[in-house]
């Protein structure tokens, strides 16, 4: 064991103590099979294949600077919110639930939506089998997410039942240098519907880092669009372990949205268990300055006549870097897959590099899969023709960088999020360009 | 309008325009044929600032201004228009979007008030009448999924908004069948004025049966060999451009 490890299992033995939920049978057992994994495999590193690109060191020296006080600071959230949108509202601070932030007014009884802090002391009988069921701890981020998480969000929506509003769960840092560990976990009863938009923004520079999980369950014929929007601040950091189990003939649609943050890595992964199951997996991101923005997704074809469809566009500029890298794994007997990729790029300055890396792995005879990546500068015909009609050369930039991502952008289905994505865009863009 | 004198310009090092003289008066149409490789694009695009071309010698004076010296978009804004030969698709940009930013940049420039949504949008209506372009077009990504024709109208419609002061046409007629050819030639003619100079840039003599110019050039080698009223537009559709060249080389 490391010196780093062996200080992570040494302040895991003296808080366990003290971490919510603490004498539930199925969380202790949780966060001990966690922390005794993560005593054997600690932090990925750099000589891992899939580790090799993100540049780990100056997160995982923070991972643990934790809040001690129990008191949840006073923010401004108004800023913070996206015009128009109106959904019900989990509000976390530095990790921490705040209820007077959050409005669940209205909400249904057949819907739960809570803080798993809260859930987990006051009501522990919430959690369902589905709900229990174990992250998938495949590397050192998530196994550490288990032992330690405090809080996150539990939604858990019943069968039958359709939400009329999205639901938001804002995460905003505003403590600095601060290490939060949410665990998330979503459970879709058969041919449920809902709308999650999952955010994390910072009041200020904070240098704070993220490392979330989140569990989700799709039973029958459900269908969940979920939106993972990461605007935060520009030295801030985030690891997200998003693992998601489909059921028959059930919908799930994934949008990565990232524009903010310093070193974001996003670990997707869906496993299409049954027949019928379809995935949309949409990706976003423009960075610039020193940003390195991380992207592996992984999509299991487990069974016959399965879909999955992914697309993400990335924008580059100054020194950034982005990696992309993609598997489609589709397992014996996955009959009658369509699975299609496609990661495409646009570089702005010679000075930012993108990374991508497709992987198939197909196990079965009978599946059409396609992929594709590309990686290209800003076409000079289409600016010289923007230009020839009197626009600026600086918004003909701007406005074939938009272009680009429209493809994405046009997907999102919250009208009020994708506005406020494209102005956001546009704001950047214009300030960069 | 328009004074073009001993222009030189390169591509990647190899001269293309070798010395180009050419006076166009306000009002007037010049048709500028040649052979292939004569350097007619080039000129065109030198015109409207693509930067793809280095010119190493001459002066082109534009309304009183050095337009070698403005960059593309303010040579757009001071009225000169540049109709392409192979208009750029531009997916995720509707037409729409194009053709208001562009009107407004225009206006701006004059100091003129921009055009708020309605007043566009009435504006547009009318010139997309003209040239006989279908709404749907107005909301598609910019020429894309457009045929030959479609596009070519897209560009005379762009021309129709901005209302220039000088219109260079290039191979306007390229890839049309008949019918595209005068529908983007009435359009053309509609537009003709005497504040408004234009400049049809073109390989084959059929484009002057519908746009009757004031006078015709034959650019060959680089530089202006001939120069003539539209009979000379006849003459070489009979003898072809080889009848020039010779008597130019003699």
């Amino acid at each position: 064991m490391t010196e780093i490890t062996q200080h992570y299992v040494d302040q895991f033995n003296a808080a366990s103590a003290g971490l919510a939920g603490r004498g539930l049978p199925w969380l202790d057992d949780q966060r001990q099979a966690a922390i005794e994994l993560f005593a054997k495999s600690g932090f990925p590193g750099q000589y891992e294949e899939d580790w090799r690109y993100t540049p780990l060191k100056p997160v995982i020296g923070k991972m643990l600077h934790v809040k001690v006080d129990s008191e949840i600071a006073d923010t401004d959230i108004s800023k913070d919110l996206i015009t128009g949108l109106d959904a019900y509202r989990l509000v976390f601070v530095d990790g921490r639930f705040s209820p007077k932030y959050s409005d669940t007014s209205g909400l249904r009884d057949s819907i739960v939506m809570n803080s798993f802090e809260q859930s987990v002391v006051r009501n522990p009988e919430l959690f369902t089998e589905a709900m229990r069921s174990e992250v998938p701890l495949s590397h050192g981020f998530a196994a550490l997410n288990v032992a330690f998480s405090t809080d996150g969000y539990v939604i858990e929506v019943a069968e039958n039942v359709k939400l009329d509003k999205p639901v938001e769960i804002i995460f905003i840092g505003v403590d600095s240098n601060l290490a939060t560990q949410p665990r998330n976990i979503v459970h879709m009863g058969k041919s449920s519907q809902a709308i999650i938009i999952e955010r994390y923004v910072s009041s200020k520079q904070t240098g704070a880092v993220v490392n979330s999980t989140s569990r989700i369950t799709l039973d029958d014929s459900a269908k969940l669009g979920y939106y993972l929007v990461q605007t935060q601040a520009n030295d801030a950091s985030q690891i997200t372990s998003v693992d998601v189990r489909q059921g028959r003939s059930s919908w799930f649609g994934c949008y990565t949205l990232t524009l903010g943050g310093q070193l974001v890595r996003n670990n997707l992964r869906v496993s299409l268990q049954e027949e019928g199951a379809h995935c949309d997996m949409l990706g976003l991101y423009n960075t610039g300055g020193k940003q390195h923005v991380d992207n592996h997704t992984t999509v299991v074809h487990a069974a016959p006549h399965c879909t999955s469809r992914e697309l993400y566009k990335g924008v580059l500029d100054q020194r950034s870097r982005a990696v992309f890298h993609g598997r489609i794994k589709v397992e014996q007997g996955a009959q009658k897959t369509d699975a299609s990729q496609s990661n495409n790029n646009l570089l702005l300055s010679s000075n930012a590099e993108v990374d991508t890396k497709p992987q198939l792995e197909i196990y079965a005879d009978d599946v059409k899969c396609a992929h594709g990546a590309t990686i290209g500068q800003m076409d000079q015909n289409s600016l010289f023709y923007l230009r020839s009609r009197g626009i600026d050369e600086q918004d003909a930039r701007a406005l074939l960088t938009f272009a680009f991502l429209n493809e994405v952008l046009d997907e999102i289905e919250v009208e009020p999020l994708r506005h406020s994505m494209e102005s956001f865009l546009a704001e950047r863009l214009l300030e960069n360009a | 309008m328009l004074s073009i004198k001993n222009l030189h310009a390169d591509i990647d090092g190899k001269p293309i325009l070798k010395g180009v003289n050419l006076e166009v008066g306000t009002g007037e149409v010049h048709a500028i044929m040649g052979p292939n490789g004569s350097g007619k694009s080039t000129l065109a695009n030198v015109l409207a600032g693509r930067d793809d071309y280095e010119v190493t010698r001459g002066s082109v004076e534009y309304r009183g201004m050095d337009l070698l010296d403005m960059k593309p978009e303010i040579r757009a804004r001071e009225g000169l228009f540049l109709a392409f030969q192979y208009p750029v698709e531009i997916p995720g940009v509707t037409n729409m979007y194009l053709l208001k930013a562009a009107i407004n940049s225009v206006r701006k420039h004059r100091g003129i008030e921009e055009l708020d949504a309605r007043e566009f949008l009435k504006l547009i209506k009318e010139k997309a009448a003209m040239v006989e372009m279908k709404q749907e077009f107005l909301y598609r990504s910019v020429n894309q999924g457009f045929s030959g024709g479609e596009k070519k109208r897209n560009e005379i419609l762009q021309m129709a908004l901005l209302e220039p002061h000088l219109s260079v046409l290039d191979e306007t007629d390229s890839g049309l069948d008949i019918d595209a050819l005068k529908i983007v030639a009435e359009g053309v003619n509609l537009l003709r004025s005497e504040q408004r100079s234009m400049v049809l840039v073109t390989h084959y003599q059929r484009l002057l049966d519908y746009i009757v110019p004031d006078y015709v050039h034959v650019l060959a080698g680089g530089r202006i060999i001939r120069s003539g009223g539209k009979e000379l537009a006849l003459e070489l559709e009979k003898k072809g451009y080889g009848w020039v060249e010779d008597q130019a080389a003699a």
